[in-house]
């Protein structure tokens, strides 16, 4: 720490040099922080993931399945609670604003109850039959406040009267949950069950259950599978430990790509800093002939070096994923909404990352130059020949 | 003038050896910009290439007002022999419309590295391949009309477990053969085609998604459409096949463009910065010649052209090596998104981009050292050490 008075005083010898090495480095971590955030929030929901949990829904689409195999999957052995889900799919005011809602009935309570949703809240829902619950993500994407009023126009799920158009008020606003970043919204099944052409009603388009023992969830799942497989309603069983697992994208490796990218970004400023300190060490030949002759060590010489290239690294890793962190939460804002992807998360892991790269980068940066000061000649250095 | 930018440029660019390391912060920093950026257009270009291909211009889609893809479009069969009376569209030579309702459905798949995925079953009608000139069948045989038997699209078993001649493909009545593949150089390729009417019954719709045909000409389109949108019990809307197709993908592109796009600009920003750094470094080795350039009578405009100039011919150096090695990856190569499969492409119109990034770089990069350059009093530059 003694040679920082030193290595400060080196670095600011050419300002605009150790400025703009040290914004170019801060943007490749900005990079960082996007990409390996994403990663960060695949593993979030991979691991946050309930091994109970285990989701089912129509192997063929087409208008959903009735209720009554809601009440055939509660009968299999291994099942503790099952919900009956109808989704109504639709949009506000233009197309382009795409909306979900899920119906749910009051067994959502028991299969949903990690997800941040109070009792007082459910039971709103169970008592106002036009309620619903919405997180933190959905109601800032639609500006919604408790007691504002939310419509929405379906195609896919009309009234009893032709009409397109569903009204619902907003009861409460919960938190997110990291597995499900883009926020939900959850209704009353019994609702849009009810207001439906009598032809639709009883159908639903999923059934959510869960499993008593979580690590026997995949049999269940299968069991399910296999009751089905040749009725006249084929189901599609999933657990959520094996929905979350990787991170496919609509079939893209996603771990692949933001890899990919944080890594042109190291690359990029690992020969900016190389540069930077080879030219450093390059001008002040002469002066570190001068510190070994007054008996700096190689050790000595060695730090000091690791030391100024490594500043600029630490710094600007710091500040750029600083920026990833605040450029993460403006993304919705930035974005086409509705596309599924989550939102990167800045965690410690993905810190420690980025400091175990931004070292790397000051180690490598620094390698060459230690090695020539390390062989230097200090008479010919200090004669000014080398 | 111009002989003496040549000059100064001719100067400035032999003397680039003796600063390698500098230079190539330039050309490795431009390299990973466009690398990147390159890499991920490929997957919209491919898409885009794909949508392209598919849709003769005078062929037209119609599907139910409002609808978002041909899975949430519904035509009752009735109203769908309403549309194929409409005018415009062309005749077979039995003198019938050259038209077809058609189906879709999802059918759930394994992807090669085991997730569960969609892919598409489409149906087609008795001209189903009349409308189809493209279509021909490259291995094994059609499907019989009235069996369960389907066909597979070239491109499907490039990302789908199962989709070869031979496998058995589960639907709700059970398990359908496939008997043959085919090719038509579209997006159709990754996909599965059986009888409309006999996929209908298994997966057990009762209307159609959409109907297909073949107008007799492009102009004959605006006539077409307005006999079903004037038709108030037929609430359908036509499209040109290739506007559908745009249509339809018209989110996604704009997703992953922003997304390209937005890690382009982070990343040439860094760039930028490394730019400027070794143009001021340039700068500054140079000070000797360009103070000595300038004694002599040279003027400060050709030192500082010289200095863009440097920053250009590195830049471009650099997204050409970016490109071509995005080119090398990607261009050709197998890919899919949700249940589309085509091929990534690295277009000549990406390698034009990539050139504009480029120089955009390099002039930011290099205005502001070339002014220092020009700018530089030459005795002081010549006394400096």
């Amino acid at each position: 720490m003694r040679y920082l008075p030193l290595v400060w005083a080196a670095i600011l010898r050419k300002p605009t040099r150790a400025v703009l090495t040290l914004l170019s480095v801060m943007v490749a971590f900005t990079l960082f922080g996007l990409t390996i955030g994403l990663n960060a929030t695949f593993d979030l929901m991979a691991e946050k993931a309930r091994a109970d949990r285990i989701y089912t829904w129509p192997r063929f689409g087409g208008s959903g399945v009735p209720v009554a195999v809601a009440r055939q999957i509660e009968a299999i052995p291994g099942v503790k609670a099952v919900t009956a889900i109808g989704f109504i799919p639709g949009y506000v005011q233009d197309p382009k604003n795409q909306a979900f809602l899920i119906m749910v009935d009051q067994n959502a309570a028991k299969v949903f109850g990690d997800w941040n949703i109070s009792p007082q809240m459910w039971n709103a829902v169970w008592k106002d039959r036009t309620g619903i619950v919405m997180t933190r993500a959905q109601a800032e994407r639609w500006h919604k406040k408790v007691g504002d009023t939310f419509t929405m126009i379906s195609k896919a799920v009309k009234r009893a009267d032709g009409r397109t158009d569903w009204t619902f008020k907003v009861l409460a606003i919960a938190e997110d949950v990291p597995q499900n970043s883009n926020g939900f919204v959850f209704g009353n099944y019994d609702y849009i069950d009810k207001a439906r052409p009598t032809a639709d009603q009883g159908k639903v388009s999923e059934v959510d259950l869960l499993a008593t023992d979580p690590s026997a969830s995949a049999d269940v799942a299968q069991r399910i599978d296999h009751k089905f497989a040749n009725s006249a309603t084929p189901m599609q069983t999933i657990t959520e430990k094996l929905a979350r697992s990787g991170n496919d994208f609509g079939g893209l490796d996603i771990k692949a790509i933001t890899h990919g990218i944080a890594l042109a970004g190291m690359f990029m400023v690992l020969f900016l800093t190389a540069n930077g300190i080879a030219q450093s060490v390059r001008e002040r030949f002469t002066e570190f002939a001068t510190l070994k002759t007054l008996g700096f060590s190689d050790r000595a010489v060695t730090a000091m070096v690791v030391l100024e290239s490594a500043l600029p690294c630490i710094l600007g890793a710091a500040l750029g994923v600083g920026v990833a962190a605040v450029l993460a939460r403006q993304i919705p804002k930035l974005m086409p909404p509705n596309f599924g992807i989550p939102l990167p998360t800045i965690s410690p892991m993905v810190i420690l990352w980025a400091a175990v790269s931004a070292f790397l980068v000051a180690l490598l940066s620094a390698a060459l130059p230690i090695l020539r000061l390390r062989q230097m000649d200090i008479a010919t250095a200090l004669s000014g020949r080398a | 003038m111009l002989r003496q930018i040549f000059i100064v440029s001719a100067i400035n660019l032999r003397s680039l050896k003796q600063r390698p390391w500098a230079s190539l912060v330039v050309v490795v920093g431009m390299a990973c910009v466009i690398g990147v950026l390159l890499s991920m257009l490929s997957l919209t270009e491919g898409m885009l290439a794909a949508y392209d291909k598919t849709g003769d211009p005078s062929r037209a889609l119609v599907v139910s007002t409002g609808a978002l893809g041909e899975g949430n479009s519904s035509i009752a069969r009735d109203k769908a022999r309403l549309i194929m009376d409409a005018p415009g569209i062309a005749k077979a030579p039995d003198g019938s419309p050259l038209a077809d309702a058609g189906m879709n459905t999802g059918v759930p798949v394994y992807r090669l590295n085991g997730r569960q995925a969609y892919n598409n079953l489409r149906g087609f009608g008795p001209k189903g391949v009349m409308l189809r000139p493209e279509f021909h069948i490259v291995s094994g045989r059609m499907f019989r009309p009235g069996t369960r038997e389907l066909i597979v699209g070239v491109a499907a078993k490039t990302q789908f477990k199962g989709m070869t001649v031979g496998d058995k493909v589960i639907l709700p009545d059970g398990e359908w053969p496939i008997v043959g593949s085919y090719s038509t150089g579209d997006l159709l390729d990754g996909q599965l085609v059986g009888d409309t009417e006999t996929v209908m019954k298994a997966v057990r719709k009762t209307a159609y998604n959409s109907v297909l045909v073949r107008l007799t000409s492009p102009a004959a389109f605006p006539a077409f459409k307005a006999a079903l949108t004037t038709n108030p019990a037929l609430a359908v809307e036509p499209y040109l096949q290739r506007e559908w197709y745009k249509k339809i993908g018209a989110d996604m592109f704009n997703f992953f463009k922003v997304l390209a796009y937005g890690i382009g600009i982070i990343l040439a920003i860094g760039a930028l910065f490394g730019c400027l750094n070794t143009m001021y470094a340039a700068v500054a080795a140079r000070a000797r010649e360009i103070a000595t350039l300038r004694a002599i009578g040279y003027g400060a405009f050709p030192v500082a052209v010289s200095v863009i100039l440097e920053a250009v011919i590195l830049s471009v150096a650099g997204a050409a090596i970016g490109a071509g090695m995005a080119w090398a990856l990607y261009d050709g190569a197998d890919s899919a998104f949700g249940s589309n499969v085509f091929k990534l492409s690295v277009s000549p119109a990406l390698f034009g981009l990539a050139l504009i990034w480029a120089v955009t770089v390099a002039l930011l990069g290099g205005l502001l050292p070339s002014i220092r350059a020009a700018r530089r009093p030459v005795v002081e530059a010549l006394r400096a050490t």
